[in-house]
């Protein structure tokens, strides 16, 4: 069932060309009942617009396929629009209205491409004669006749335009056998032969664009090279014609061209707006390639280009044009503008200093809220194991070990093809996908229950009862390594951030060794009690402590799963807490049900297993569909307002802060970052920190990176980060030199920086002061 | 360092100099500068409206777009509802074949109260980029263009509820604060430019 009048894509004809129109024309009217035709535009009396319902046939079965479409005539010079009209003009809307039958999107054939005589303003569009259509599908219960209806709201331009309204209507049989129309069936071919096919497609040629820079600069040109070859891997030989690319309409790109440099290659340049889009832009368009003698070929390209980044210095607010010459001469050292790119080569580190901070990063994330739950499980499973099976302790410690690196190979991996794919990422930013913060909430909820002893991990569970070291196989060593890691990366450790970030703007093989001197250094407190062998004699001696310690800590897990919810919450919103919370129920019932299947044998525990096993699956696949919340402005609003008299982080609105004369701290922050959460709550939020913001008149920015940000994550990577925390305090008199604060912020540290950024002098007051920071 | 000239540039301009002129249109850069002659003879400059927040509408009266929205009063309603002494509204039109005879018939016809500028050549027009009639632009009180765009999200006259975007902008802007939608892709007829 279609609804009525279902919106599906704009139309377009075009291209179809004189003599193709003439041929057309020649189709009898007469052949379709009137009220599948009919005319519109009415310019002085004459109608400029002709329409007609077609059908490709003229009996249809049920369960079957045909074409719909709506052929429309224009009067010479006239002319309607493709979905992207251009610079002015309206894209052509057909909508459906077909009981029984299921309408697809509309086709677009490749379009023309009108340009005022001056070239100022130019549109895209169909003239003389264009088919505008869609594959339909007739229902399974279809009998009797059909009646298809469509709606045309186009408009109509010459030198002036008449908007132009069509409804038409007519009524197909059903019958045993889909009968194509004779007459009709080969228009639909020919118009379909010129509907551009997505690049890559089989048989397609192939399209990939390499961008001259890893980013766009807002209001600024930018370059690089389409390639095209064919199905079969060659460059695409042939020529083009004149307008053989129309582009999509693009958020954040102003204009974009291409043209033929050799065989199969072409320049593209094109200019990003001057306000920076809310995504990364993706270069749409149709191409043709081909010529008139040699056939064409129409592509439809969609591929990603990169994320647009305020200009460097981005001073929207009034500033950044202002020409003043004798400043200039007085400086005398201005920096030509370069594009905000990551930072790489001016990485103030090397790599045996990163690797360095990466270990010791690693190691004191042991102590993070995150990690310390799992470190705490591991201390009283290895106190345990010292106590009864000495021999035993150091596989289980190369096994959390084991675990930690593995994990940290993949996530390097998962960072390696993220970033192949042209997207930057940041550390953690797995957090920002809902159904990863699900699946992270689900282990750890299976983890508590496991420490609840509600099943048994890892060993057969008959086969072990009994055993003392029943709750502690080394695949569940491993699998607590692998839990260390995941938790680990929403909390950036002092240090980490840094080393992490040094990474990310790597090659492939500093990010891996970056990640493994990471994962070394989470195993290091663990592994240390294996290699120092009178440190282990100091813990605690075993017995029943340990059998209520292990089911404590269980509740310090299900402790962590309150704060996954609440990060779901600024994921997802209301709606996906709740879903998150009833999958977890499922969860726990799911392990409880497997909890049972380990007492019970044969037929009946595979009956109970496969129950889990469903129970764990059906939910998921119920409950784990989360649609992004709100605006993203209703979260920052949210964080924002947690502290008080801040505002969303924006490049320009700090830098007219700045040029007003105040000082700026800027807070890169995230739901899921816990330090960051710490920080605001325990300091950023004292009252002498507050009174000091105020007495200082500090502009308070947040930049919320909960969910994915392009602009926030070029920010960070500006200052050699890849995540968050991170917090700036920039200068009126020195804007260009922010101070970054530790991670790990104290009340002292930020009223210091605070009180040197608002001495460091306002132009205002001050006159020319260039303030170097100590 | 370039921070630091442009910081320095901006208070050079705040303290001394007057906004300085662009060669066109841009969300975030001063508005180009322009004089031009209203439907009565007399002169309009940009610059003597500093201090104001000041709406471009760039028109054509026989568009079907300008038309639609004069008819359901969407341009009458939006400048109704600015404060006169902190919001100036300029309509431009630049078709090549209009005057000022022709736009007086029209502001007589709709009964319109704000200037009808006519930039018969079309310099104006092409300085700031437009290409639809309606195309809005909202300058602030600097001089600086604030958004450019469609006056609304609605092309087709259609949706139930719409966002009017000028008004949106000039809001924000009188209450000190960031224009939420700072472009959007104008719809309707071309300017029709002399060529």
């Amino acid at each position: 069932m279609t609804h009525p009048w279902s919106k599906r894509s704009g139309s377009r004809l075009g291209g179809l060309g004189a003599v193709g129109a003439l041929l057309l024309a020649t189709v009898a009217q007469a052949a379709l009942p009137s009220t599948a035709v009919g005319s519109t535009a009415p310019d002085e009396g004459d109608p400029r617009l002709e329409g007609a319902l077609l059908l490709d046939a003229t009996q249809v079965k049920a369960g079957g396929d045909f074409r719909v479409g709506v052929r429309l005539r224009l009067d010479p010079e006239w002319h309607v629009y493709w979905k992207n009209p251009g610079d002015s003009g309206l894209a052509t809307d057909v909508a459906w209205d077909a009981p029984g039958i299921t309408v697809g999107d509309l086709r677009w054939p490749f379009p023309s491409t009108f340009r005022t005589p001056d070239g100022f303003i130019t549109t895209h569009g169909y003239h003389d004669e264009v088919l505008l259509f869609a594959p339909a599908h007739v229902s399974d219960k279809a009998t009797g006749t059909l009646t298809v209806s469509t709606a045309v709201d186009a408009l109509a331009c010459k030198v002036h335009c008449i908007p132009a309204q069509l409804v038409l209507s007519r009524t197909v049989p059903v019958g045993p056998e889909t009968v194509l129309d004779a007459e009709f069936a080969p228009r639909f071919d020919a118009a379909q032969a010129q509907v551009p096919v997505p690049a890559g497609a089989q048989g397609a040629p192939r399209v990939a664009l390499a961008l001259d820079g890893t980013s766009l600069t807002a209001g600024k040109p930018f370059t690089g090279t389409l390639t095209v070859t064919t199905a079969d891997g060659k460059p695409f030989a042939g020529n083009v014609e004149d307008d053989f690319f129309v582009p999509g309409r693009i958020a954040g790109v102003d204009s974009v061209t291409l043209k033929r440099k050799g065989p199969g290659t072409f320049a593209l340049e094109g200019q990003a707006s001057s306000v920076v889009p809310k995504s990364e832009p993706r270069l749409t368009g149709a191409l043709r390639l081909g010529t008139k003698a040699t056939g064409f070929t129409a592509v439809e390209v969609d591929t990603a280009l990169a994320p647009v980044v305020a200009a460097a210095g981005a001073p929207v607010a009034g500033a950044d044009p202002l020409k003043v010459p004798s400043v200039k001469d007085a400086l005398g050292k201005v920096k030509p503008a370069v594009a905000a790119a990551p930072v790489a080569a001016e990485a103030p580190m090397g790599l045996g200093l990163a690797l360095l901070f990466a270990f010791l990063g690693g190691a004191l994330l042991n102590l993070m809220p995150c990690v310390f739950p799992v470190l705490a499980i591991k201390a009283y499973g290895f106190t345990r194991m010292v106590a009864e099976e000495k021999g035993k302790v150091a596989p289980h410690a190369a096994a959390y070990a084991g675990g930690i690196l593995a994990t940290m190979l993949l996530l390097a991996g998962a960072v390696l093809a993220v970033r192949a794919g042209g997207n930057s990422v940041g550390w953690g930013f797995q957090f920002q996908e809902p159904l990863f913060v699900a699946g992270v909430s689900a282990v750890v909820v299976a983890f508590a229950l496991n420490l609840f002893g509600v099943y048994t991990l890892g060993t057969d569970g008959t086969a072990l009862a009994g055993k003392v070291d029943q709750s502690h196989g080394l695949l569940r060593s491993a699998g607590e390594g692998v839990l260390a890691v995941v938790l680990a990366t929403p909390c950036s450790a002092p240090l980490l951030g840094t080393a992490v970030g040094f990474a990310f703007a790597a090659g492939a093989a500093t990010v891996v060794a970056v990640f493994v001197a990471l994962g070394l250094g989470l195993a290091l407190p663990f592994c240390l009690l294996v290699l120092v062998p009178g440190l282990a004699k100091r813990l605690p001696k075993p017995g029943m402590w340990m059998e209520r310690g292990k089911q404590f800590l269980g509740f310090a897990l299900l402790g962590t799963t309150v704060w996954l919810v609440w990060v779901m919450g600024g994921l997802a919103g209301v709606d996906g807490m709740a879903r998150l919370l009833a999958f977890l129920i499922a969860v726990g019932l799911g392990t409880w049900l497997y909890g049972q299947s380990q007492g019970l044998e044969g037929g009946r525990r595979g009956v109970t297993v496969a129950l889990a096993v469903l129970v764990l699956v059906g939910a998921g696949a119920v409950a784990l569909r989360f649609e992004e919340a709100q605006a993203s402005l209703e979260t920052r609003g949210a964080v924002a307002s947690s502290h008080g008299g801040s505002q969303p982080w924006d490049e320009a609105a700090v830098t007219a802060a700045l040029a007003a004369g105040q000082p700026v701290f800027v807070d890169f922050t995230a739901d899921w970052c816990l330090t960051c959460k710490f920080n605001e709550r325990t300091v950023l939020s004292r009252d002498d920190v507050r009174q000091a913001f105020l007495k200082h008149n500090v502009a308070f920015f947040v930049a919320d990176w909960t969910r994915r940000d392009a602009r926030i994550t070029t920010k960070l990577a500006e200052h050699g980060r890849a995540g968050v925390p991170m917090y700036l305090v920039l200068s009126p008199g020195a804007p260009d030199k922010p101070e970054v604060l530790n991670e790990l912020l104290t009340a002292d540290s930020v009223i210091q920086a605070v009180q040197r950024a608002a001495e460091c002098g306002s132009p205002l007051k001050g006159g020319s002061v260039v303030c170097a920071r100590p | 360092m370039k921070q630091v000239f442009k910081a320095l540039a901006l208070t050079a301009a705040f303290v001394s100099a007057p906004v300085f002129a662009a060669d066109t249109a841009e969300v975030g850069k001063p508005a180009p500068a322009f004089t031009l002659k209203d439907e009565a003879g007399k002169a309009h400059s940009l610059s003597e409206y500093k201090g104001k927040v000041v709406v471009l509408e760039w028109t054509n009266p026989e568009c079907p777009f300008v038309k639609r929205h004069y008819e359901a009063k969407t341009m009458q309603n939006t400048q109704k509802g600015f404060d006169a002494k902190k919001v100036v509204w300029l309509t431009v039109d630049s078709s090549s074949t209009h005057d000022a005879k022709s736009a007086a018939e029209w502001k007589k016809k709709e009964g319109l109260s704000q200037p009808v500028l006519i930039d018969t050549d079309g310099k104006v027009g092409k300085s700031y980029a437009a290409k639809t009639t309606p195309h809005m632009y909202v300058i602030d009180a600097q001089g600086v263009v604030r958004y450019a765009g469609a006056i609304d999200n609605d092309p087709r006259g259609k949706e139930a509820t719409k966002v009017n975007y000028v008004q949106t902008a000039v809001d924000a802007l009188l209450n000190g604060k960031q224009v939420p939608t700072a472009t959007s892709e104008p719809y309707g007829c071309s300017v029709k430019y002399k060529s």
